[in-house]
């Protein structure tokens, strides 16, 4: 009897301590950080009202004040068109980049991360320059590409 | 009046005297002896689920051995396929497993009675492959129009890739029981808590399936049940 009590504990808290949830809770596909700094002053940031959007696609960021946006990058492709645009003037940033996937949690499964980005092309109508500061892009916590107005 | 009371208390003393032998003791004449000899037989669930979920292949056969009245030696032996679907992602695991370990039955039987009520640990191996069949890359949504939705469509790749060598180690404490339904012939359900000692991991990919080990819950243990139908092969009888 005493055995049969030890082993129905062990099942209980073999039971209890079992699955947490299959929420996915972690770090995912990384966006694009695009930080816009001072071209007088290329330390500090300055902020800029902007409309972003992604070629033939609806804007993600409408007329808001920031000095950093945050941008998916399309999984599928290699390749993406940004247009970044305040006070009507647009200009159009063609970004390239290579995918791997990565193997995150049970409940994520894969993410994607980008590594050899590069800018193929881009205007200079109210951006002055561009620079890129990380070409792999694994997480959110840093910028990724500089804008200098 | 004294001597009266003292005389009073020699009467009532006592003394304890055995007037026999030690006594022999009584044994009785019918003893029941028991069936000593190899068990051998199969998980029904396995062949059942099987046929039911395209899904799932897999047969185990379990054996055990007598050694002694409530002891007994036990290994169960499969083969396992099976696809697991997750959210935006399924792979199928393949491979085959072997549990060896001991069962005590702690069941008094009655009379001729052969039931068992028991518990056991067990070691495990399983060597299996992964194959991971396609995925959906996991990317949150922008918010656009207060609404959240993947910006671009979510990539999805049918990979096939297959992580090959696996293998993994563990423990199990058993729980369960075995039914003498005909002469010899058992029913029996037996669950195992296992407890995962170590196994190899695939590159960019995890173990969340082990054959015999089953699902693998995020403290590295997991159930796993069995219902078996088996026959004792009688050699002897003690």
């Amino acid at each position: 009897m005493k055995n049969y009590l030890i082993a129905f504990g062990i099942l209980f808290l073999a039971i209890v301590s079992c699955e947490n949830d299959d929420f996915c809770s972690e770090e995912t596909t990384p966006r694009l950080v695009i930080s816009f700094y001072d071209k007088d002053d290329p330390e500090t940031y300055k902020q800029v009202p902007i409309y972003v959007w992604a070629d033939k696609k609806d804007s993600i960021y409408k007329l808001k004040i920031v000095d950093s946006i945050l941008v998916p990058l399309n999984t599928g492709s290699n390749s993406v068109i940004y247009k970044l645009s305040t006070t009507n003037i647009v200009d159009q940033l063609d970004f390239s980049y290579i995918t791997e996937d990565v193997y995150v949690s049970k409940p994520c499964g894969y993410k994607s991360i980008f590594k050899n980005l590069t800018i193929d092309a881009s205007t200079n109508n109210w951006i002055n320059s561009i620079e890129i500061s990380n070409s792999t892009i694994e997480n959110e916590t840093i910028a990724h590409v500089k804008v200098y107005h | 009046m004294l001597k009266y009371i003292i005389n009073s208390c020699f009467l009532l003393l006592s003394f304890y005297v055995t007037g026999q032998e030690t006594q022999k003791k009584k044994t009785d004449s019918i003893v029941f002896k028991k069936n000593y000899g190899l068990r051998i037989g199969l998980d029904l669930s396995k062949p059942i689920i099987s046929a039911r979920d395209a899904n799932f292949n897999g047969f185990e056969i379990v054996a055990d051995y007598r050694l002694k009245k409530n002891f007994y030696l036990a290994t169960e032996l499969g083969y396992i396929d099976k696809t697991s679907k997750e959210d935006n992602y399924n792979f199928t695991t393949t491979g085959s497993y072997i549990n060896l370990g001991i069962n005590v039955n702690s069941f008094n039987n009655w009379l001729e009675m052969d039931n068992e009520l028991y518990y056991g640990a067990r070691y495990g191996f399983s060597s299996f492959s992964h194959t991971l069949n396609n995925y959906t890359v996991f990317q949150n949504g922008s918010l656009i129009n207060s609404l959240s939705s993947a910006y671009f469509d979510p990539k999805t790749v049918s990979s096939n890739q297959k992580f090959s060598n696996l293998n993994a180690h563990w423990v199990a404490l058993v729980l369960g029981m075995k039914v003498e339904t005909f002469k010899n012939l058992y029913l029996g359900l037996s669950m195992n808590i296992n407890k995962l000692i170590s196994s190899k991991e695939p590159n960019n990919f995890k173990n969340l399936y082990i054959p015999g080990f089953n699902k693998v819950y995020a403290t590295k243990s997991s159930v796993s049940f069995n219902y078996t139908i088996s026959y004792r092969i009688p050699l002897y009888k003690k």
